[in-house]
């Protein structure tokens, strides 16, 4: 028999089967759906790190007072949130800042206070972060695009540069370059707007260090929130972190770990940790899907073996009319490989499908996912087709194989 | 003589112009065909499994089948078709053992008609099973053509059953979800014949039968006659030289059985197909050149119908004489 032949029966066959089959090919639907849509969604959200990643500066250590034994702490790109997490009441300061000058490969090292303070603007009040950096050598140190005017230079005092949404979002009347916001009622110049970022850098207030220190409650000369430095290149990372911590164990005086006050941070290891946590997330729920698809091949062997017992007398009769043991194994084998194929082009319509709301759902993992491409990949589809069909033949091997064993005899006597 | 070998000899001992000759009339009988019948079974006639022979030669070899007949039915001379040797049928059923035959030697010849008579219960399916090489005995031999068809593997009995036995089952055993041309070509397509070929000669044989206008139609739109010929149509698309029925007649009314057991005598008398129907109905004796009544898995007698078989015998031998 030839494999068209084969074809046209299996073809036959499933055109005209019963409801039972196109309900089983729902599980099949569903499971590949699930796996081609969280695999989509899997790779969006990997690309959206990888595109981040690129923008992001890899090369900056970060210092913050306080030290939780662990490095679980994820500032943002452009500097720590809060202040020291620890109980003991560490800080950072100049000394600390001397303590650091001289490291072979350190580029830049950039000091910054931070705190959450009243604004007002065209009568309407908004609490936002401040950050307060050294005006010296932020511009340098930072990846933050302008979208209108310019970032702060060393001769600024009380000047700021804003993120795009507090610009445009969190006051109705938009702030533009040389407008005038009110700082805990003192009066700060927007001298720069930057471009939309995503997330919560967009809704940061940067100054330089020393108007910051007057503006900000807390705020203390010559302490810090955090100290930032930019060394050469990626490969400087580690080698630059061990040497700061050594340098600032002698300075603080500490002599055992446990006594530690500051911690350190890289956004390299950061970026290698939010990378390794999308990937071990898109594995965990791809695995959950896949148990959608193994119940959906069960659904398949089921079916299938029903189907055998109900035509075991075709069966019978093929054989009586000349059908080999492997022509009737290959009828129902391709038979289930179809109702696979049928349940793969279903199911990568509806993982397509599931995918596009993906941006509607709110999936802040992405940050602000910017819609970014979420129609599948021919890969991905090519996968999922793949996929259906292999689960298809796999579950109908064994109902297959027993139907291609009937005894001609047995399969014609049954009723 | 290997087994593809003695299959081929088979074959062209049928001459496809004879078989339609003979079935034009049958088809006549139903007069569904149309007056396109002459030329598309001119066209076709070509088209059979036996296209391979030459004119001459399956002039040729009719005459030797005509003579095998005439021995066949005297039962002497060569080599039978189907020979069982002390064939046993074991069941186990529980503890017990059931043979549902017992013992059986039987010998048919090319060319004969066998009815198989016999009470339900009487061992005649489990016969026509081993005569079909749809099932080995538990003791004994079924020898096909002098070849013990325990020895065969599954393949190899498919491909027996394929090509030299066609199937006609009491229920038809149409595939139901296959249109009657489809359920005519199928065997074809086990055979791996060219799809453009099987089609035409399936399209021929349905024409013979009567049904070219119901190609497209599915068994469960026919009637049970119908079916019973579609089935008939399907059990020559191989054109093998042994036809096996089961019941033929079971599930129909006797008009139509009729027709059907005239159309397998045609088969018989004009095609020298060996015929082996298996039956509870006395009626269908009268058709048989050979009887074989079995009961309680043993055979109670064997009958030779011989006016019957030499007035085949020699319509056959004037034939011949005819043609020469």
């Amino acid at each position: 028999m030839r494999n068209a032949t084969y074809v046209k029966m299996a073809l036959n066959m499933l055109l005209h089967s019963k409801l039972r089959s196109w309900l089983t090919i729902i599980g099949i639907v569903i499971g590949v759906g699930a796996v081609v849509g969280i695999i989509s969604l899997g790779d969006a959200m990997e690309a959206q790190v990888q595109s981040r990643l690129a923008d992001m500066d890899l090369t900056k250590i970060t210092i913050t007072p306080g030290y939780s034994g662990a490095q679980s702490r994820m500032p943002g790109p452009g500097g720590p949130g809060g202040g020291g997490s620890s109980s003991t009441d560490a800080e950072l300061t100049d000394d600390d800042v001397d303590a650091l000058q001289g490291i072979d490969g350190v580029l830049y090292i950039d000091t910054q206070i931070s705190g959450s303070e009243e604004v007002d603007y065209a009568g309407e009040t908004a609490t936002l972060s401040i950050t307060g950096v050294d005006p010296q050598v932020w511009q340098y140190m930072n990846t933050l695009e302008v979208g209108s005017g310019r970032l702060l230079e060393p001769a600024d005092k009380n000047v700021a540069v804003i993120g795009s949404s507090i610009a445009t979002e969190i006051f109705d009347q938009e702030i533009g370059v040389n407008q005038v916001i009110t700082v805990n009622g003192k009066s700060v110049r927007v001298v720069g707007v930057l471009e939309e970022e995503g997330g919560s850098e967009d809704r940061k207030i940067y100054m330089p260090l020393d108007a910051a220190v007057n503006l900000i409650e807390d705020a203390e000369e010559d302490v810090f929130d955090s100290i930032v430095v930019k060394v050469e290149s990626e490969d400087l990372v580690d080698p630059t972190i061990e040497e700061i911590e050594e340098r600032l164990m002698v300075s603080r005086q500490i002599h055992q770990e446990k006594d530690r006050d500051f911690s350190l941070s890289s956004s390299l290891s950061m970026a290698e940790s939010v990378t390794e946590m999308t990937s071990s997330m898109t594995l965990f729920l791809g695995a959950i899907a896949a148990v959608s698809l193994l119940v959906g091949a069960v659904g398949i062997a089921n079916t299938m073996f029903t189907s055998v017992l109900e035509k075991t007398k075709e069966i019978g009769t093929m054989k009586a009319i000349g059908a080999k043991n492997r022509d009737i194994l290959m009828i129902f084998v391709v038979n289930s490989a179809m109702v696979g194929f049928v349940g793969g082009v279903f199911g990568v319509m509806l993982g397509g499908f599931v995918s596009t709301l993906f941006p509607y759902l709110g999936v802040t993992l992405m940050r602000g996912g910017s819609g970014a491409g979420t129609g599948l990949s021919p890969d991905l589809m090519a996968f999922g087709l793949g996929l259906a069909v292999l689960i298809g033949v796999l579950s109908g091997a064994v109902p297959a194989y027993r139907a291609s064993k009937l005894k001609p005899v047995d399969a014609l006597r049954y009723e | 003589m290997t087994l593809s070998e003695a299959i081929e000899t088979l074959k062209t001992t049928l001459d496809p112009r004879k078989f339609l000759q003979s079935l034009e009339r049958a088809a006549d009988f139903y007069s569904e065909s149309d007056s396109e019948q002459d030329s598309d079974s001119g066209d076709d006639s070509g088209n059979g499994p036996s296209d391979s022979s030459s004119g001459s030669q399956s002039g040729d070899s009719f005459k030797g089948s005509g003579a095998a007949v005439k021995t066949a039915a005297l039962s002497n001379g060569t080599t039978p078709l189907i020979k069982l040797t002390d064939v046993w049928k074991i069941y186990q059923m529980g503890e017990v053992e059931f043979a549902a035959l017992k013992g059986i030697d039987l010998e048919i010849y090319e060319g004969e008609f066998v009815v198989v008579l016999g009470p339900s219960g009487s061992g005649k399916s489990t016969l026509m099973n081993l005569l079909g090489c749809l099932d080995l005995p538990s003791r004994g031999a079924v020898f096909l053509q002098d070849r013990d068809i325990s020895e065969l593997d599954e393949s190899e009995l498919a491909r027996i059953r394929g090509q030299m036995i066609g199937f006609i089952f009491q229920s038809f055993n149409l595939i139901p979800t296959l249109g009657t041309l489809e359920n005519v070509t199928l065997p074809l397509e086990f055979q791996e014949m060219d799809p453009g070929k099987a089609r035409r000669r399936a399209e021929y044989l349905l024409d013979i039968v009567g049904l070219s206008d119901k190609k497209k139609n599915l068994p469960s739109q026919l009637s049970g006659g119908q079916r019973q010929r579609v089935a008939i149509a399907r059990s020559l698309a191989v054109n093998p030289p042994v036809i096996l029925a089961d019941e033929p007649t079971g599930n129909l009314d006797s008009k139509t059985g009729n027709y059907i057991l005239e159309f397998l005598e045609k088969l018989h008398e004009q095609e020298g197909k060996t015929i082996i129907i298996v039956t509870h109905d006395l009626e269908l004796v009268k058709y048989a050149t050979r009887v074989v009544y079995i009961r309680d898995g043993e055979i109670e007698k064997i009958e030779h119908a011989e006016k019957h078989a030499e007035k085949h015998a020699e319509k056959h031998a004037e034939k011949n004489e005819m043609e020469e």
